[in-house]
């Protein structure tokens, strides 16, 4: 009987300890590592020569919360000229941590990869290819090419960024590439920006 | 020929007409006894098959029949929660007295004792057990695909390393799962989250397919799963068991050893040291392979235990880890991705053979401690105490880019504690019965770092329950009927961004039971049991926000949802006959406020692309369904089973039907046993599944429900002696015909073929 007491105080200790300690932690922020929330095209055009003239024209895409419901992205129009060739850069940033994203993806472009599809290219209005550094296929860096007879003034172009995609896929080298779903991985970035074309 | 046959007919005859020349004055006595103890058995049944006549035993396990004619009898002893005796007997003047031992099935309720003498499941509802053979047959595979065996029972699964189980269309949180006697308490309100148990460390899983609520506390609604280990030995006795189970696909290897022992110094004093590993790769349908759905896994358990006439006591530790890939593709950005995968029919991604995981994936670990005591107040009062502690980590990775691939998107940690104190009784008259106290707190918390706005918040809940059960047993009629009362608080808070969302509830809420039984006579049984359940909204039903990658959807919880209620009555009819085994289970459930996660049909734009926007809402659900099991044996050598369930699951309130309900499906096979001797047996097994389509579709579907199947599954197993030890050997061959099919029930077929052809490799040795 003088054991059961003792058994029954371990118990009583064991079981106080257990309660007591159970309490959740206070919560914390968290820091948004991923969201891209600025999505910035800057144009350039180049000349007869390839050489860059003119100043940078800058069309911003925007989701400042990231992806939160009810919230629509502001994205501009793209405002370019007919018959006229530019260099395109995209940036992208994570305002949220004050963060540069571009420079993440360029580490690791062995798996990104970007697309642009559209009216533009549906239309003839665009043609683009890739100009990234090292020659690889990434689409940091494009050369845009604008038709000088478009027919309209107004169009879109679709950008989407593949994340963990399979860049040797027989096509995928074509920045155009319509099935870029089928050479796997997902995407990062969908954005269609308006076009007008002046 | 003719003239022997004839002269033999005639000497049976006069044999009879002998014997039953004889006066018909004979007495049979016997007892009933605890094979593990020797402790006598009351209440247990007593048929004697060909005089029809059956009784009870006494307080002291025995029983007495008057009146007999001598001759060939068939007597057959059963009591609930043991091995039904079935035996032949020759009643001459000499053999009055004879002694039965009842091996006990752990079903137990109070699996408190380890001595033997625990209590049966006390309940009136329909169970199905799996053990012996059938689990053996099962060995390799998780829990959830284990139970498919079980009528009524399917799975709700993530691809083929994720599998819940689903009992009469509930599954998650509307289900309970018990871990030796603990209620599992894991992250089960995610459908890709699966039960954090391995079935190796059981020798028995029975599920329970009442409302169980009064007995388990909360969330108990459509059934219970008990995970029971075997029973500690008492004696100086020594144990071990060794499985060793291998899949060609997936090039699955898995291993668990068990080794149990008995004290020779110290009288009841046993142990138990369990573990068990598996390895596997990615998967093969019948024409690619799926990519990053290998798994590793380990488990292990050990137990100490001191038992003695009055008290017992049981010290248990198990854990539990895995790592789990999910299928590369299942991954999409957007709606337009993953409409895109369906359209495919098929995942992008080609892969090849690989053990290796890589991001998406799960890393899971959860650990149980418990220690139960009884005490044995008098004969007739019994008291137990039972505590469990509960660490659960669960860490989900994503594909994300630079550093943050190495960091989960997901990482809670969940702490629970258990605390039971109840008193049972079994008194000298008809009436048996328990009371008790039933304590839940729990403490989850988001570990910080992940980069990602946590998608349940931070809580601490506390659950303190008091039930009440009695139960009235006399010959083949037993009542129970059952009252409990629960209340909780729920106190959750998480920051959004930069804002502070906290949010402080309680619910409360009573259950009750009726249940009883009936043995129309020795061959047939019927069972009904009638109870309510209840559910409080689960923390990720109340405030899920954000985006949940492999449905594109953006999921929104709602604060104010109310308390799930159900009644659900469940009728089991079973017959036990000479060749034949039925067993007809029909049930209904009624669900008031039935929590589901409906399409808003709304999309959410962001810069990543569109998604779909999901919202929690409450409706009237009502669920009915039948369940069927039967066995025939043709001859000693050639027998056959079948068996399949029926389900419909409706919204009263909109006259809908809920997504991922499972189909219409049967199972049937032929088996043929030979071999000379019976300890040798071979047994060849050919069984056929037959899944019929959904056509019970909801409203909206990402892809409509993929067409009914059938696979073919061929089965060989050998019984050996190996150094004078059992040594069995089987072989198995799944989806024989390499059929390509997906089922409804499995959240992948959006994106891939299921599993195709698998040879198994199973090896079991015990010394």
């Amino acid at each position: 009987m003088k054991n059961l007491k003792k058994v029954s105080l371990y118990l009583l200790a064991v079981l106080a300890f257990g309660f007591a300690s159970c309490k959740s932690e206070d919560p914390e922020k968290e820091n948004e590592g991923e969201v891209i929330t600025d999505v910035t095209l800057k144009f350039q055009e180049l000349n007869a020569s390839n050489a860059l003239v003119g100043s940078v024209l800058s069309f911003k895409a925007s989701d400042p919360q990231g992806i939160e419901v009810g919230k629509t992205p502001t994205i501009q129009p793209i405002s370019l000229a007919k018959g006229k060739k530019y260099q395109m850069t995209i940036e992208l940033t994570n305002a949220i941590e004050n963060e540069d994203i571009t420079k993440e993806i360029l580490e690791e472009a062995a798996e990104h990869q970007f697309f642009f599809l559209g009216q533009v290219f549906e239309s003839s209005i665009f043609s683009i290819q890739y100009a990234d550094a090292g020659g690889i296929a990434l689409g940091l860096k494009t050369i845009v090419t604008v038709s000088s007879s478009t027919g309209t003034n107004n169009s879109n172009m679709r950008v989407v960024l593949r994340h963990d995609l399979n860049k040797s896929f027989a096509g995928a080298s074509n920045p155009n590439f319509a099935n870029f779903a089928q050479a796997g991985g997902e995407t990062d970035l969908d954005i269609t920006f308006p076009v007008i074309l002046n | 020929m003719i003239q022997k046959a004839i002269l033999l007919c005639l000497a049976m005859v006069v044999s009879l007409s002998t014997l039953n020349a004889q006066p018909c004055d004979l007495v049979l006595r016997g007892r009933v006894l605890h094979l593990e103890n020797n402790e006598p058995i009351e209440a247990a049944y007593v048929w004697l098959v060909e005089s029809a006549s059956g009784v009870a035993t006494d307080v002291n396990g025995n029983f007495v029949f008057k009146n007999l004619c001598p001759g060939q009898q068939t007597i057959q002893i059963t009591f609930i929660g043991h091995k039904e005796i079935k035996q032949s007997i020759v009643l001459s003047a000499g053999n009055s007295n004879l002694t039965f031992k009842m091996e006990e099935e752990a079903v137990a309720l109070g699996s408190v004792d380890v001595h033997g003498h625990r209590e049966a499941v006390q309940t009136t509802t329909a169970v199905s057990t799996l053990y012996g053979e059938a689990l053996l047959q099962s060995r390799g595979e998780s829990l959830g695909e284990s139970l498919k065996r079980v009528a009524g029972v399917t799975t709700f699964s993530t691809g083929n390393t994720i599998s819940k189980p689903v009992i009469h269309g509930l599954h998650s949180n509307r289900i309970l799962i018990l871990n030796n006697g603990i209620r599992l308490e894991g992250q089960q309100w995610g459908a890709e989250h699966a039960p954090e148990i391995d079935p190796f460390l059981a020798d028995e899983l029975t599920v329970v397919k009442g409302a169980e609520t009064v007995r388990y506390g909360p969330e108990a609604m459509g059934g219970v799963i008990l995970v029971n280990p075997p029973a500690l030995p008492t004696t100086d006795t020594s144990k071990t068991e060794i499985n060793l189970v291998g899949h060609s696909n997936g090039r699955a290897g898995n291993m668990a050893i068990s080794h149990s022992g008995g004290s020779g110094t110290i009288k009841g004093l046993g142990y138990r040291i369990q573990g068990a590993a598996r390895r596997a790769g990615n998967v093969r349908t019948p024409d690619y392979f799926q990519g990053n759905t290998g798994m590793a896994e380990g488990s292990g358990s050990a137990v100490l235990g001191y038992s003695s006439s009055k008290l017992g006591t049981e010290v248990y530790y198990s854990f539990f880890t895995t790592e789990l890939g999910i299928l590369r593709d299942s991954h999409t950005g957007n709606l337009s991705d993953l409409l895109e995968i369906i359209k495919n029919g098929a995942p992008f991604t080609q892969a090849d053979f690989t053990y290796s995981i890589a991001n998406p994936k799960q890393v899971v670990t959860h650990h149980l401690a418990k220690i139960k005591a009884h005490y044995h107040l008098n004969p007739s009062w019994k008291l137990n105490f039972q505590y469990g502690f509960q660490q659960n980590n669960r860490q989900e990775f994503d594909r994300r880019r630079g550093e943050l691939n190495a960091r989960p998107s997901l990482d809670l940690e969940l702490f629970t504690n258990t605390a039971e104190l109840f008193l049972e009784h079994n008194l000298k008259s008809h009436w048996t019965g328990s009371m008790g106290f039933h304590l839940i707190q729990q403490a989850n918390s988001n570990l910080p770092g992940t980069g990602v706005t946590p998608l349940i918040p931070n809580y601490d809940l506390f659950n303190a329950g008091v039930y009440l059960m009695e139960k009235y047993l006399k010959g083949p009629l037993e009542l129970e009927a059952g009252l409990r009362y629960d209340y909780r608080t729920l106190s959750a808070a998480r920051y959004i961004a930069n804002d502070l969302q906290e949010a402080n509830l309680n619910f409360q809420n009573g259950s009750a039971f009726l249940g009883g039984m009936y043995q129309l006579n020795s061959n047939l049984t019927f069972t009904s049991n009638l109870g309510t359940a209840w559910r409080p909204p689960n923390v990720n039903e109340l405030f899920s926000q954000g985006l949940h990658h492999g449905a594109a959807a953006v999921e929104i919880g709602d604060a104010d949802l109310s308390t799930e209620k159900s009644l659900k009555w469940v009728n089991s009819l079973e017959y036990e006959g000479k060749s034949v085994s039925l067993e007809l289970t029909g049930y209904t459930n009624q669900i008031q406020d039935y929590i589901f996660l409906n399409p808003t049909g709304q999309t959410f734009v962001s810069l990543r692309g569109t998604f779909n926007v999901y919202e929690y809402l409450q409706a009237d659900a009502f669920f009915y369904g039948v369940d069927l099991s039967g066995t025939y044996q043709f001859t000693d050598h050639f027998n056959a089973y079948a068996k399949g369930s029926i389900i419909r699951a409706k919204n009263t309130e909109t006259n809908s039907f809920f997504p991922f309900i499972p189909s219409d499906r049967m199972d049937w096979g032929l088996s043929y046993e030979f071999g000379k001797d019976p300890e040798r047996q071979n047994r060849l097994t050919l069984s056929q599944v037959l899944v019929a389509q959904q056509s019970r579709e909801p409203d909206f579907d990402l892809a409509p429900a993929p067409p009914g199947y059938t696979l073919l599954n061929l089965g060989f197993s050998k019984k050996l002696q190996l150094f004078q030890h059992d040594f069995s050997v089987s072989v198995q061959v799944n989806n024989l015909l390499n059929t390509e099919f997906k089922e409804y029930m499995n959240r992948f077929r959006y994106f891939t073929s299921d599993m195709g052809r698998n040879f198994q490799l199973k090896l079991n040795y015990q010394f």
